[in-house]
């Protein structure tokens, strides 16, 4: 057995040891089966959201290209959340379970069938969740903002934004020097959010160049994009005093280039908050010299399955089409508005995914996002860790290189979120997906968008967010490579 | 092949494919060997090669594929100058280089690459170079007083191996420089880099400006506007410009200006994957011939095609020699 110590308990919260002390323990009343030994690993890794989709005490076995079940398997137990009472019995029932049938499902109600973390039904609760952001927000009394692990965004600070607004309006005084600034002055703000930033933004950019004398902010066209029209209705409210030099447009984050192909080569500032960490994505391990593909499928543990059946009214046969008819028509569909929200949270708030590592022959047969190849995957392998998990950014890899065309030769990307900046900090644990109030939070591979970027002609950089002391932000912004 | 109007070409650059770019970047972390990278390179040549020939262009390149970029393939075989060997991560970054003494004249061996050309095709030929001007913005000074004198050095250098190609039977030479369009404030000394660099040179020679390509996108934008008057002083026999991907506005320059060269009319956009019909290159066509007669105009891509993949690059050369046949036979009634 493999043990990988990523996370060292807070006091109070159950040791390493004592998972160690109760494995030694059902080792020696013989419920450890000898021969799983040589091939199991034991993870106690840092899980950054409290709030996400695994049970505390999680096992993921290793299958073949066809299936199969391989010798390959790994517990998984949050210190943070596991109960001392009983750990020994969860354990046991865990390492036991690594022997089950592969159809077994037992205590729990599958929602999907098995595919790769980028395709799981929760990417469908994730993008229903922004559609329908005003009905949950109704139910849930607070908004989405307010939501966050911090309770606030930090695409609002203040002093963030005066500094992104003075690096702007620093490099339009070059060009303008050079006489190389266009007549109109694009921006392009993705994933609008409240429209608070925007706002903002606006407002401290029309101040500078009013003090300066400048005259860039009549020639200013900000667009407002987001692929929720409620949410880019409501961020429109919030840039009021700006309508002269504001649009919205309906555009999807993934490719920003389908709506907006007639600005290529135009916009000089592209900006995102928390765009990135909301976009789907895979996951590929390396466990002694093997890659493996992550697959999950959702389900609902049997008590939260239970709670719901009897408070929504649903039979338990009937709870899996239910909620495949939720994703699709949204909660409208008992034609009763607040009875179909209160079963969307329901089943949201006790959704979990159970994971298998699908064994692949070599990095050919990784699913790749478009934008990354082969040789890149190969590149960031070579400086990774032996054995390592890391995300596959899909999402985020494939609207950066949609949207990077977007932008006029000396125009520059700025994405604030949560970024992993090189491949060797994986080995510091693995940071899979988080569940916030509603939707999907995940950390994003900077070192890949690093190698994506390059081949685009962009140096992808990434500053610590210094404006809220304990904030996990980074800021990723775009050089021209020369 | 007999010359007819509106001759075809490319500017440079054919599609890199991907297994060279990867055995490129094996060779640069010693992987393979240069013997079996030079291998590759002629493989691949001669398919660009043949590409060029099917498509129907009249005047074809070796499709630069041996070089890592156009400013490297020459710092590393311009004497006198430094090069960091271990300082890029992959075969298209610059080397940082430097020239902190006085450059020796010394021959470049371009001359062997043209002759594995010639080697391979009876067509017309086109040996493209980038220019001093270029070339000073990428390898670094320590030596010379002015950026204008270390570019007639290396301008000097490097007529000496063109007037080698000449003599090994180069007829059409090519410069680029799409530097200039981010420093329109150096065209003077720019242009003087330029005659001496084609001094006593007897071959056709054209200027390739563009507004930059590489990763496959501009560096620059603004008009062409700034390279009048002073390329007028250029003693060049063809001016080779874009036009597809930023309009034809600027053709109106040479209405404006009697041009004593031909223009190299780029009528195909190398940074998108669309393919172009015919009829749109010959709609590009019959817009320039509005202000310049056939006799003065050849048919070329924007810039290089390096960047696209070749089921892109193709079927665009296609396009483009159909839409000057489609132009010619309207001019021949």
């Amino acid at each position: 057995m493999i043990i990988h110590l990523n996370f060292l308990p807070k006091p109070g919260e159950t040791g390493a040891g004592e998972v160690l002390a109760s494995l030694f323990a059902l080792a020696d009343q013989g419920r450890l089966d000898p021969e799983l030994l040589p091939h199991l690993r034991l993870h106690l890794d840092w899980i950054q959201y409290r709030a996400n989709f695994r049970e505390p005490v999680t096992v993921r076995h290793a299958a073949d290209a066809q299936g199969g079940r391989m010798a390959l398997a790994e517990l998984a137990v949050d210190l943070r959340r596991v109960p001392r009472d009983g750990l020994i019995d969860a354990l046991g029932g865990a390492l036991a379970s690594v022997g089950a049938v592969e159809g077994e499902t037992t205590g729990k109600v599958v929602v999907e069938d098995w595919a790769p973390l980028g395709q799981s039904t929760i990417w469908q609760f994730n993008r229903l969740f922004w559609q329908r952001l005003g009905d949950w927000e109704r139910e849930s009394g607070r908004g989405f903002e307010a939501a966050l692990p911090s309770g606030r965004s930090d695409a609002n600070d203040p002093a963030a934004v005066a500094d992104a607004v003075a690096d702007f309006w620093t490099l339009l005084v070059e060009l303008d020097k050079r006489g190389q600034l266009p007549a109109e002055i694009f921006a392009l703000e993705i994933g609008v959010g409240s429209g608070t930033r925007a706002g903002l933004w606006l407002d401290r950019f029309k101040a500078l160049d009013e003090a300066r004398a400048t005259g860039f902010y009549p020639r200013l066209r900000f667009l407002l994009a987001d692929y929720s029209l409620p949410t880019l209705d409501r961020a429109m409210s919030a840039v009021d005093a700006h309508r002269g030099v504001v649009s919205m447009i309906a555009t999807d984050a993934l490719n920003p280039l389908r709506a907006l192909s007639f600005l290529r080569y135009k916009i000089l500032y592209v900006h995102l908050t928390n765009v990135y960490d909301n976009l789907p994505v895979d996951e590929l391990v390396r466990r002694d010299g093997q890659l493996y593909l992550v697959e999950t499928r959702a389900y609902l543990p049997e008590p939260a399955a239970r709670a719901i059946v009897t408070a929504c009214g649903v039979g338990p046969a009937e709870l899996r089409p239910t909620i495949a008819r939720l994703l699709e028509t949204g909660p409208d569909l008992f034609g009763d508005r607040p009875r179909g929200v209160a079963f969307w949270r329901a089943v949201w708030d006790g959704l979990c995914l159970e994971e298998r590592l699908r064994r692949l022959e070599g990095t050919a047969d990784v699913p790749l996002p478009p934008g990354l190849h082969g040789d890149d995957l190969d590149e960031l392998l070579a400086s990774a860790p032996a054995d390592v998990r890391f995300h596959i950014s899909g999402g985020a890899v494939e609207s950066f290189v949609n949207t990077v065309p977007l932008l006029h030769p000396r125009g520059y990307l700025q994405v604030q979120d949560i970024f992993v900046a090189t491949m060797d900090e994986y080995r510091q644990g693995f940071r899979g997906p988080g569940k916030l109030d509603g939707s999907v939070v995940n950390w994003v591979n900077g070192a890949l968008l690093r190698a994506v970027g390059a081949r685009t002609g962009y140096d992808v950089h990434f500053a610590p967010f210094r404006y809220r002391p304990g904030s996990r932000t980074s800021i990723l912004y775009t050089t021209l490579r020369e | 092949m007999a010359a007819h109007r509106l001759p075809t070409a490319v500017v440079g650059s054919y599609s890199m494919p991907a297994w060279l770019e990867r055995a490129k970047n094996d060779f640069l972390r010693r992987r393979i060997t240069a013997h079996d990278l030079d291998e590759m390179h002629d493989a691949a040549v001669k398919a660009a090669i043949k590409d060029q020939e099917v498509a129907g262009l009249d005047v074809v390149s070796d499709g630069e594929l041996r070089r890592d970029n156009m400013i490297d393939y020459f710092a590393t075989r311009l004497p006198g100058v430094e090069i960091d060997r271990g300082g890029k991560a992959s075969y298209y970054d610059f080397y940082d280089c430097v020239v902190r003494n006085r450059m020796p004249m010394a021959p470049l061996g371009l001359v062997e690459h043209f002759r594995f050309l010639r080697r391979f095709t009876d067509r017309r030929t086109k040996v493209s170079v980038t220019g001093p001007h270029s070339l000073v913005k990428r390898i670094r000074n320590q030596y010379y007083p002015t950026e204008e004198t270390f570019a007639l050095e290396i301008a000097r250098i490097i007529n000496l191996e063109l007037r080698e190609l000449v003599r090994a039977g180069a007829e059409q030479i090519q410069i680029d420089e799409p530097y200039y369009s981010g420093f329109p404030e150096d065209l003077p000394w720019g242009v003087r880099a330029i005659n001496t660099l084609v001094e006593g040179v007897d071959a056709r020679l054209s200027l390739h400006v563009c507004y930059g390509n590489r990763y496959g996108k501009p560096s620059w934008e603004g008009s062409y506007r700034y390279l009048f008057p002073a390329v007028l002083e250029a003693r060049i026999h063809q001016i080779t410009l874009e036009f597809a991907r930023r309009g034809s506005e600027d053709l109106r320059l040479f209405k404006e200006f009697d041009a004593p060269f031909t223009l190299g009319l780029g009528v195909i956009d190398v940074k998108t994957h669309d393919v172009e019909t015919p009829a749109i290159v010959a709609e590009r066509i019959r817009e320039a011939l509005a202000v310049l007669p056939a006799e003065r105009l050849a048919v070329n891509p924007d810039c290089g095609l390096l960047h696209l993949p070749r089921e892109v690059a193709f079927p665009k050369l296609a396009a483009m020699v159909e839409g000057a046949q489609l132009v010619r036979r309207e001019l021949d009634g």
